[in-house]
């Protein structure tokens, strides 16, 4: 069963790098880095249980990390909020202020 | 009498002795600088008479000593000094003309502000000259030889104000330094070929005399020729005898010291001393003998066209040089070396002579003078008398060592006995030319002032013009004394050719003839030849074009190599440092336009290197 | 026996120049000749000492007879890997020593350093700085040729390095800053280079085991007394496979590739320095613009480090690998020679000239490593003495002349034998001896190392011969276009040298006369003191 989960995840994964990497939109960048944080939270939930060493482990640290992640998000769209107010836009593209 | 010889070493440390005082002296002492000059050259000139009067006897043994001067494992490098006959030959022949050439300059460098400094060089010439001789073995030899170079050209300098001198002195110094070269790659190869790696010239001679068969024929073929390289270099044969001529830009007295009697013959010398190597190999006899030849007639023929009076004693110096290699290439040391006596004493002469005459009338054209017969007696005499060695007339000394070659070339060698009495008669008519055209005639004018030099410059001529005279009666077709002293008591059968005598006497009174009949007499016309083949007499003139053939074949494309190279360096050495610069440079900038700002770009770029880093470790798997 | 008690004779030497520095500092910066005379007698003092040491040096006793150590920074590695030791670390040691390889260098480095401190007259801004820089970078050198371990040596490399940046950066002549920059930034990449090799270096062949009592310690470290007794002998980790036949792992296992690429970097980390062709072009531009008396030190001693380098840790190091590289060394030797050459015949510009002669006569020193036989190598290690003391002569007259005339350039110069006849007669000195004139020290060095590639590479010493011819010419071009000719009238004024000028004239050319008349005075001290390091080379080569 495990390579189907894996399989699985690295999909995920992929689509949410692909999303993050090159969608203009910051609303969609936000809505790809949580796929990605769900592809690994589905890896430790299929390693916990199909794993070498199956424990409760990886089961209760993919809670953590959808709390977390819940945390990440709410900051990250308030940051995103801020921002449109500043600059008038969601694109990421117009957002580079790392280089000043 | 044994002491002496023991004590050899000292006499080149007289003159060097003089040279430093001299330096640490500086200019200002005018009187001192001749004196202690003169009192070097003096008692190296006792010494060595007092070693050859001990040598004279038949028991003479050669004596050597050495001592390590740079030892590095099992090699080791000496400096030492031989007394052999030949050396002690030479020992005198070196020091009296020095000596002379000495006193002669108080005269003639009298005005001169830096007399001193010239006394300094002189003697310090005398030292390497005399260090030069002495040396057991060759690489001793060549430290010295170097040195007389370098004298030379400090000498032949001395006028550095001059354009003229300089040049001349800077040829004078790479010429020969090519010959040196050549000298230098024999004693590479030498060293490493001896037995021992020994260079002494005892070594040389066991090694190369005797059927040992550590060296093949081959080889001593070549480290032959490049020894005779450097004699070709220093004795001024062709092709290497440009820088000769050139040379009389020094002072007069050097013009006999050093490029007639002494630093010139060193080639000659040399030759001597490593006479088995080439006995070892009959192809650098041949060439030796040809090339000897060739320079007699060849240098004898420029001669004849000159009309600057040390330019046309230049030549004939070339052209007698030749005639000793000639002799040494055709099997004869005893001719060789006798002409070198010889010639030695009168080119000394009529060089000191031609001093005196510039003295007088400031010129060295021959076309300006005339006349100065009656008003320059002792000069008259004393050149005439060279004039006379130096065309063979016998019983002057020229004629003995010069008969003495000629023989030596009828036994061995036809063309060449040809081309020596040709040479012979353009020797007899271009000083025949020289004497009618500096004494007889008429008085000019214009060196209505000339009169005598003074009896400090008389002196040397008088004693010089009698050695002239007397010197070759060592050698006498009815007597080898020379031969067989110098080949230690084994008597050489004296040459005589009734054939030999006769041509060369009958080739001397010809030209001097044919010379009285053009310069005194008138009855033949001067521009007989310039009128039939005037492109002979430029041909003559310009000296074969050799010097222009230099600037053409070596100096031009020299010059040419280093614009390129010059090239080469800045544009392809350089635009490569540039290029690694600018390669650096323009990274930096393409790394800057990463740094766009895009949080995305960023992200991309983390996301390669992942994947190289990726690639690099599961990839190493496959490739080890 | 050494008459010296148990000082550490090595650390005055190296530290001399520092005590020099200290008091300059004290010093007012605007009394120039206060200055100039505490420099002046800060340089005097580590000539003294190497004077003296050369003497006492005993030419019988072979390796380094002089020799002190302190451990400088110590790295506890974690000794839970071995499990019989008692203590795994890592060294850094303060360790000084000479032999007969770096003892004639230090010695040349206080002559030339000192006469160069006499031969500073012409600076003309900034005292203070200047002898500050010279006094740091004459410790540098001092501490290169002492040094016994490969990262003090290093750190003393990149030392010289920034004294020299500011010597020429501030002291040059118009174009000195990027002549400055082109400096530091070539030489840096070539210590790069050089630290990498290093590292490796100790990693593989810089270990030793030190028992004290009971207790057994590894160590890591630089001291070249380990490193070239790992690497020459068979039976040292090292050399051993990298797996043995038990099947354990070596760790310090060093392949032929390995060995190959390290011989390598060295040659060309300290090729740079030398230079080899095509690594030049920095050094003109340092010769061009650097004030004179730096030049003569930059000329003198630093080129040489390149080449003592190249020796003690290229060849001693790695004599498999520099035999069977020896013909390319001799290539690059003849074109250094020949190249140099050429080019210095038709530049205009003396410091240009006496630039690529010094890479002409640099290619001589390749020459001689090249040979790879006693003759050779003890010929190299004379040309590098000789040269520092001619290329030192040769600069202090540039400076000379460079203050009475304005200029260096040839077509400007002329008959200055009538104006300046003692400064003139020095140059013609030390032209001669330049272009290898028996008696001065250049021939001996030249004829040595021929003499040496004249055993194995007949054909590219007798090519290497017409270097010698080339010489002349060169030499004789530039000298006599200065020297001799009319002098134009704006020279006629010209004052001769000083006193203070004439004073490192004559010691230099004394020493070069000494040299050339009585050679054995420097080589006896090479060969007694590693020619047993020269036989383990050649036996290298006879089994190899």
């Amino acid at each position: 069963m495990l390579p189907s989960y894996l399989t699985m995840a690295a999909i995920l994964f992929c689509i949410g790098l692909y999303g993050a990497l090159v969608k203009r939109n910051a609303v969609i960048v936000l809505l790809s880095i949580e796929l990605m944080l769900n592809a690994v939270n589905l890896n430790l939930v299929a390693f916990s249980k199909y794993g070498v060493v199956p424990a409760l482990t990886g089961q209760i640290f993919s809670l953590f990390t959808i709390t977390v992640a819940a945390a990440e998000a709410a900051v990250g769209v308030a940051i995103l909020i801020a921002l449109f107010r500043s600059r008038g836009t969601v694109q990421v593209d117009e957002y580079d202020e790392m280089k000043r | 009498m044994e002491i002496y010889t023991k004590a050899a070493w000292i006499i080149p440390l007289l003159p060097l002795a003089a040279f430093l005082l001299l330096t640490a002296l500086g200019r200002s002492y005018r009187r001192a600088g001749v004196l202690i000059g003169t009192a070097g050259a003096l008692a190296a000139f006792l010494l060595s008479l007092l070693v050859l009067i001990g040598r004279l006897g038949e028991t003479a043994v050669d004596y050597s000593k050495a001592f390590d001067w740079i030892t590095i494992g099992d090699y080791t490098l000496r400096i030492g000094f031989e007394v052999t006959n030949l050396t002690s030959m030479m020992l005198v022949v070196v020091t009296l003309v020095s000596l002379l050439v000495n006193i002669y300059s108080a005269g003639y460098m009298k005005s001169d502000e830096r007399i001193t400094v010239f006394y300094g060089y002189v003697s310090l010439f005398t030292f390497s000259m005399l260090g030069l001789v002495l040396s057991d073995n060759l690489l001793s030899l060549y430290i010295f030889w170097e040195l007389v170079g370098v004298c030379s050209f400090l000498l032949v300098g001395f006028w550095y104000a001059r354009p003229a001198a300089k040049a001349a002195a800077k040829k004078a110094f790479i010429v020969t330094r090519i010959g040196d070269a050549g000298l230098l790659v024999a004693i590479l190869l030498l060293f490493w070929y001896m037995p021992d790696h020994r260079l002494e010239f005892t070594m040389i001679q066991s090694v190369f005399d005797g059927p040992s068969g550590a060296i093949t024929t081959e080889l001593s073929t070549l480290i032959a020729l490049l020894i005779f390289l450097g004699a070709v270099g220093k004795s001024g044969q062709f092709p290497l005898h440009v820088w000769l001529p050139d040379a009389m830009e020094g002072p007069t007295p050097i013009s006999a010291l050093i490029h007639a009697a002494t630093m010139v013959a060193a080639g000659v010398f040399l030759i001597a001393r490593t006479y088995d190597i080439f006995l070892d190999s009959a192809a650098a006899m041949q060439t030796v003998a040809y090339i000897g030849g060739f320079t007699a007639i060849f240098a004898a023929t420029i001669a004849l066209a000159q009309n600057d009076i040390k330019r046309i004693l230049a030549y004939s110096t070339v052209s007698q040089l030749g005639y000793m290699m000639m002799a040494l290439g055709l099997g004869s040391l005893t001719g060789g070396i006798f002409h070198l006596f010889t010639h030695a004493f009168f080119k000394a002469l009529l060089f000191l002579g031609a001093g005196s005459i510039i003295h007088a009338v400031h010129t060295q054209n021959i076309q300006e003078m005339g006349g100065l017969g009656s008003k320059m007696r002792v000069t008259a005499w004393t050149f005439g008398i060279g004039a006379l060695a130096l065309s063979g007339i016998p019983p002057l000394s020229g004629f003995w060592s010069k008969d003495l070659i000629l023989s030596v070339a009828l036994q061995e060698n036809k063309l060449l006995f040809i081309v020596g009495v040709a040479a012979a008669f353009c020797t007899a008519l271009y000083m025949a030319r020289l004497f009618f055209l500096v004494f007889m005639g008429k008085p000019r004018s214009s060196l209505g002032g000339a009169h005598e030099s003074p009896s400090v410059m008389t002196i040397p001529l008088m004693v010089l013009a009698a050695l002239a005279v007397v010197a070759g009666f060592v050698e006498t077709p009815w007597n080898g004394a020379l031969g067989s002293w110098l080949s230690g008591g084994i008597a050489e059968e004296a040459h005589s050719s009734g054939i030999a005598i006769i041509a060369s006497i009958a080739v001397g009174v010809l030209g001097i003839y044919l010379g009285w009949l053009i310069y005194v007499k008138g009855s033949v016309s001067r521009s007989i030849v310039s009128d039939k083949a005037p492109w002979l007499v430029m041909l003559l003139e310009r000296k074969y074009f050799i010097d222009e053939c230099y600037e053409r074949i070596l100096v031009k494309p020299l010059k040419g190599l280093g614009t390129l190279l010059m090239a080469l360096d800045s544009y392809v050495i350089g635009g490569a440092v540039r290029l690694v610069s600018a390669a650096a440079d323009s990274a930096g900038k393409a790394a800057v336009r990463l740094q766009n700002g895009q949080v995305q770009t960023y992200g991309i770029a983390a996301l390669l290197g992942l994947v190289v880093i990726v690639l690099a470790i599961v990839g190493r798997r496959f490739w080890s | 026996m050494s008459i010296l008690p148990d000082i550490p004779i090595l650390s005055f030497i190296l530290l001399s120049p520092l005590l020099g520095l200290l008091v300059i500092l004290f010093l007012p910066k605007h009394s120039g000749n206060l200055l100039k005379t505490a420099a002046v007698i800060a340089t005097l003092i580590p000539l003294a000492l190497s004077l003296w040491l050369y003497a006492d040096y005993d030419k019988q006793q072979s390796g380094a007879v002089y020799e002190e150590q302190l451990d400088w920074v110590e790295v506890p590695l974690n000794k839970e890997l071995h499990s019989d030791v008692s203590a795994f670390t890592f060294k850094l040691q303060y360790e000084l020593g000479v032999d007969g390889l770096s003892l004639p260098l230090l010695l040349l480095t206080g002559l030339v350093t000192a006469m160069a401190a006499l031969g500073a007259f012409h600076v003309k801004k900034r005292w203070k700085a200047f002898f500050v820089w010279f006094l740091l970078l004459e410790f540098a050198m001092l501490g290169v040729f002492l040094a016994r371990d490969v990262f003090l040596f290093f750190v003393f490399f990149e030392l010289t390095l920034v004294a020299m940046y500011f010597l020429i950066g501030i002291w040059g002549f118009y174009n000195r800053e990027r002549a400055a920059n082109q400096f530091l930034i070539y030489n840096g990449l070539g210590s790069a280079i050089m630290l990498i090799a290093f590292v490796i270096l100790v990693n593989t062949a810089g270990f030793r085991v030190e028992q004290i009592g009971e207790q057994v310690q590894y160590v890591y470290s630089g001291s070249y007394a380990d490193i070239i007794r790992n690497m020459t002998d068979a039976g040292a980790m090292v050399n051993q496979p990298a797996v043995n036949e038990m099947g354990a792992l070596n760790p310090f296992v060093m392949s032929d590739t390995m060995h190959r690429t390290l011989f390598i970097m060295l040659l060309v980390a300290f090729g740079i320095k030398l230079p080899i062709f095509p690594f030049h072009t920095w050094m003109l531009k340092v010769h061009a613009e650097a004030p004179p008396a730096v030049v003569m030190i930059h000329s003198g001693i630093l080129l040489k480090m390149g080449a003592y380098g190249l020796l003690r840790f290229g060849l001693l190091l790695f004599p498999e690998q520099a035999k069977s590289w020896a013909a390319v060394l001799a290539v690059l030797g003849v074109i250094n020679i020949l190249y140099g050459a050429v080019l210095a015949f038709r530049q205009m510009e003396l410091r240009l000239v006496l630039a690529y002669s010094s890479m002409s006569h640099m290619g001589i020193v390749l020459l001689g490593l090249a040979a790879f036989n006693e003759i050779g190598l003890q010929g190299a290690i004379f040309q590098l003495v000789s040269h520092g003391l001619i290329s030192a002569l040769l600069f202090l007259i540039v400076g000379s002349l460079y203050e009475r005339t304005g200029t260096t350039e040839l077509t400007e110069l002329g008959g200055l034998a009538r104006s300046l006849p003692f400064t003139s007669g020095a140059l013609l000195a030390a032209g001669l001896a330049s272009l290898g004139l028996p008696g001065l020290s250049g021939f001996v060095g030249e004829l040595l190392a021929l003499l040496g590639l004249f055993e194995s590479m007949r054909w590219l010493a007798a090519i290497a011969v017409l270097g010698v011819i080339l010489t002349a010419v060169y030499v004789l071009r530039s000298v006599l276009k200065i020297t001799f000719g009319p002098l134009p009238d704006k020279y006629a004024a010209l004052k001769d040298a000083r006193l203070i000028e004439a004073v490192p004239m004559i010691v230099l050319l004394a020493f070069i006369v000494l040299l050339g008349c009585y050679p054995s005075l420097l080589t006896d001290t090479v060969q007694y003191s590693i020619g047993d390091v020269f036989a383990q080379l050649l036996a290298t080569r006879a089994g190899g």
